[in-house]
């Protein structure tokens, strides 16, 4: 179907080598990345890949872009197989990969649009207009000239967005599309790819910001290790925490062994720190089981037992990172 | 301060040793690199040595082999310094460690003088293989006197290595180090007689010459190893090394000090 | 994708790589002055060498005492060596290194469409600066084509063929290797220097003497001097144009079939833009 990722235990290993002589006598070894995930996308649908660095979300958008082969597994893209027609798949895939460097930094931002939309397919008078569309509409007509070096981050994440676009693909394949840019340019970003979902292309991205995916995404895979862990609407996900209410404290010190007292408490699932180093400060995130308040007076005073100072204390509702954590005891950013 | 530098020296041998690929570079180059000019001698001395005559007439020496690798020899040297050297302040702009380092109280000035002695004692020991390989190998015969020659090599160490600091410098305003590599050292090959001798030349290019030191060095390397030349006849050599030695590390003083100056007065100097 | 499509997407390669040099100013300017920098020195050998302009020991190799002909003879051809070794090898290396080559690879062109349009760039602008060397060469050195050049560029032509297709073997090589400056360069230089770039392969020792002989590319620079300096030949030209042939066959097949291989190897292991 035009537009339709299906993707069916798709598995990779990667063969970690051993250096001198141990390489001639020990058995290669073999370390997963991705195991035996099974999706599918519908046309039209925003579908995000939620998970921690190095949970196998770059593996899974390499392996559907063709740049990698599964170990196991296959994929159904826009009618095509991953394996039996590499060519036609990369046809109707618009992919961009995380980095600045994916584009020609000593080509302008225009010779870029051109030169990767002729290597599409299209003609060169129909790349020169498409990528005259595509600067006015990502806002770089007045830069577009100038070499790509020359760009901010956010600029030229726009300008691979736009070497995604140019020719007119059904699917984009988005590997941590807002990475690495300022809260302004990410804004921006994320505006364009509810754009372009708008203009009804299907879109795969894959994100570490719960709070991306929470906005962006019509549907959720949460990855970690490898493994998909959870998979549903973002709402959806967030209703199925048996835990309502949340805690966030921020603590002036933090020791391993209060973390262990405070997790003996009977209605605490889980708690998560986190150290601000520009504030001096720790950020603390408890569950509470069943959205139980009466926990809170003894959390305080495990907290005060110990010396520590509460400098905030917030009770709110569930977000991604929320399930996140429910689902693995640790926090996103980790 | 003289432990501090060799503080530094120890920590370039550190991270030297990571890149084993320098290393064979290292070793490889300075054996590879003059075959091509001696192999090129051999043809031209033809047959039998039909030509040699010739060479002598106009050299002072018939052992061209020698004649070719003390001047391809002192030629890497450069090289190997305007990279590592002439790289170093780059290398740290390019890291965006430049600011800061220069901020730190060590002074920067140690730092360059603890690297530029680290790559003595690997060009001592590059040297010490390839006159090893050629005499051993290639039956090159160097005779003459050891000591006299050792005093040309000292006197050359502050042409290089001032030369070197200069270009750091130079670099970090021009910020393209590969093109005046090329440049600095292509000069060098063209007119510091490291494959001929001096009297083949015109006139004019003579004269350019004599502004190059390393000419100098050559020149009377080759008449102490070569031809037996006793102090006297390499005293014009020598005051002139000593002039160079002084204006160059001067001048390459005076540039690193300028070019601290505007980094701590401007920040990096717009990296890139 | 059609064969329009495919020429087309070369095209785009070819003007990519002329902006992308053209970006590089103090390069292609030095380009220009590259040439004088590796003549003037065996030059002025030679005239250590040589009694009113005649190199009289040389001619007791080769036949000719034109010494200045038979070196920039060889530059010309040690240019495309030095054009295939960084040009298509290392340049792939480049590509990786900053994640254009991901990029370029996520594109339904073919792998072979890439190597090919870089190729086409990297011969004009190599096929230029050997024409510019040789009009540096008639001003300062007064060289001049002389006679058989048409004859000359069609014995030189399989090899050129051939040294593509050995770039296509070092760009899947290089694409396995983290470091790979050092073996580019030293194997184009020793690639040059043996194959008799800068001297006939004749006063090499033995050991290296049968390395020389096992080169094709020794061949091409010998039938090339044969013909327009009328030097003696290692083997008589038929012979040594019938190598070069040979030689153009065999590295486009295996050139092709190679990089596919490694390419092949790459995606498995995960190895482009991995680091």
């Amino acid at each position: 179907m035009q537009g339709q990722i299906i993707v069916e235990n798709l598995a990779k290993s990667y063969v970690r080598r051993k250096k001198g002589l141990q390489y001639l006598f020990q058995k290669k070894e073999q370390i997963p990345a991705v195991k035996n995930v099974s999706f599918t996308i519908e046309p039209g649908e925003i579908f995000g890949l939620l998970g921690p660095n190095g949970a196998g979300k770059t593996t899974t958008i390499k392996m559907l872009s063709t740049l990698l082969e599964p170990t196991a597994g296959r994929a159904i893209i826009n009618g095509y197989d991953l394996a039996e027609r590499p060519a036609k798949v990369r046809e109707t895939l618009g992919t961009v990969l995380t980095g600045e460097r994916s584009i020609y930094w000593k080509l302008t931002g225009r010779e870029n649009l051109i030169y990767f939309g002729t290597l599409y397919g299209l003609s060169r008078q129909k790349a020169k207009e498409g990528a005259q569309q595509l600067l006015d509409r990502l806002e770089l007509t007045d830069r577009a000239d100038e070499l790509v070096e020359s760009y901010s981050s956010g600029m030229k994440q726009r300008i691979a967005l736009g070497k995604a676009l140019i020719f007119d693909p059904p699917i984009l394949l988005l590997d941590e599309p807002t990475v690495g840019l300022d809260p302004q340019s990410a804004h921006k970003v994320r505006e364009l790819i509810e754009e372009i979902r708008d203009e009804g292309r299907t879109i795969l991205l894959t994100t570490h910001y719960m709070q991306e995916a929470d906005r962006l995404c019509d549907r959720v895979a949460i990855i970690d290790n490898g493994e998909i862990i959870a998979l549903d609407c973002p709402q959806v996900l967030k209703n199925k925490l048996e835990e309502k209410k949340l805690v966030n404290l921020t603590v002036n010190e933090w020791r391993p062994e209060i973390e262990d007292s405070i997790k003996g408490l009977e209605p605490i699932t889980n708690i998560v720190s986190n150290f601000k180093e520009q504030e001096g400060i720790w950020e603390l995130g408890a569950h509470l089981r069943n959205g139980q308040k009466e926990a809170l007076p003894s959390l305080l005073d495990v907290l005060y037992r110990n010396g520590v100072q509460v400098q905030s204390f917030e009770v709110v509702d569930p977000t991604l990172e929320d399930v996140f954590i429910h689902l693995t005891g640790k926090s996103l950013r980790e | 301060m003289i432990e501090k530098i060799l503080l530094v020296a120890q920590k370039e041998w550190k991270i030297f040793r990571r890149y084993p690929s320098w290393i064979i570079a290292l070793f490889i180059w300075p054996v590879i690199f003059p075959f091509t000019y001696i192999f090129t001698s051999k043809a031209l001395a033809g047959v039998d040595g039909a030509a040699v005559d010739v060479f002598q007439g106009i050299s002072g020496t018939d052992n061209y082999t020698g004649f070719i690798v003390i001047g391809a020899v002192l030629w890497m040297w450069v090289n190997f310094t305007l990279w590592s050297i002439g790289g170093f302040l780059r290398n740290e702009q390019m890291r965006g460690t430049l600011e800061s380092n220069w901020l730190s109280p060590a002074s920067r000035m140690v730092h360059l003088l603890g690297a530029s002695f680290f790559f003595i004692l690997v060009n001592l020991f590059v040297m010490a293989i390839v006159v090893l390989n050629f005499s051993l190998v290639f039956n090159v015969e160097f005779t003459g006197n050891l000591l006299l020659g050792s005093l040309v090599y000292l006197l050359t160490l502050p042409t290089v290595y001032g030369l070197g600091m200069l270009f750091a410098s130079l670099v970090v305003w021009a910020k393209e180090i590969n093109a005046m590599v090329f440049l600095v050292r292509g000069i060098f090959m063209v007119f510091c007689g490291m494959t001929y001798p001096l009297a083949v030349l015109p006139d004019w290019m003579r004269a350019v010459s004599r502004f190059i030191p390393l000419t100098y060095s050559i020149d009377a390397l080759r008449k102490v190893f070569l031809m037996e030349a006793t102090f006297a006849d390499v005293r014009g050599d020598i005051m002139m090394l000593l002039l160079f030695s002084v204006i160059l590390v001067a001048g390459g003083a005076l540039a690193f000090k300028f070019t601290e100056a505007r980094v701590k007065e401007s920040g990096s100097l717009g990296v890139y | 994708m059609t064969w329009q499509d495919y020429l087309r997407a070369m095209g785009s390669i070819f003007l990519r790589d002329f902006y992308v040099f053209t970006r590089y100013p103090f390069n292609a300017v030095f380009r220009l002055i590259e040439p004088v920098v590796w003549l003037a020195p065996v030059y002025f050998m030679s005239l250590g060498f040589s009694v009113e302009g005649q190199a009289v020991g040389f001619a007791t190799y080769t036949g000719t005492s034109d010494f200045m002909a038979f070196i920039i003879l060889g530059a010309i051809i040690s240019n495309y060596i030095s054009a295939v070794f960084w040009g298509i090898g290392f340049s792939m290396k480049i590509e990786m290194d900053s994640g254009v080559l991901e990029s370029n690879w996520l594109t339904p062109q073919p792998r072979l469409v890439h190597l090919l349009g870089r190729t086409l760039f990297n011969v004009l602008i190599t096929s230029i600066n050997c024409i510019w060397v040789a009009l540096l060469a008639y001003y300062l050195f007064g060289f001049s084509w002389g006679d058989g050049i048409g004859m000359a560029v069609l014995t030189l032509l399989p090899m050129l063929i051939a040294l593509y297709g050995l770039g296509f073997i070092l760009a899947g090589i290089v694409l396995l290797m983290r470091e790979a400056n050092t073996l580019i360069d030293t194997s184009s230089y020793l690639v040059s220097m043996l194959a008799g770039a800068n001297f006939p392969v004749t006063v090499l020792p033995r050991f290296l003497l049968v390395i020389s002989f096992a080169l094709p590319i020794t061949y091409g620079f010998d039938a090339v001097r044969g013909i327009m300096l009328g030097t003696k030949t290692l083997l008589p030209l038929a012979t040594e144009q019938l190598i070069l042939v040979l030689f153009m066959v065999v590295m486009t097949v295996l050139g092709a079939m190679v990089f596919k291989v490694i390419e092949r190897y790459c995606r498995r292991m995960g190895t482009i833009g991995y680091h």
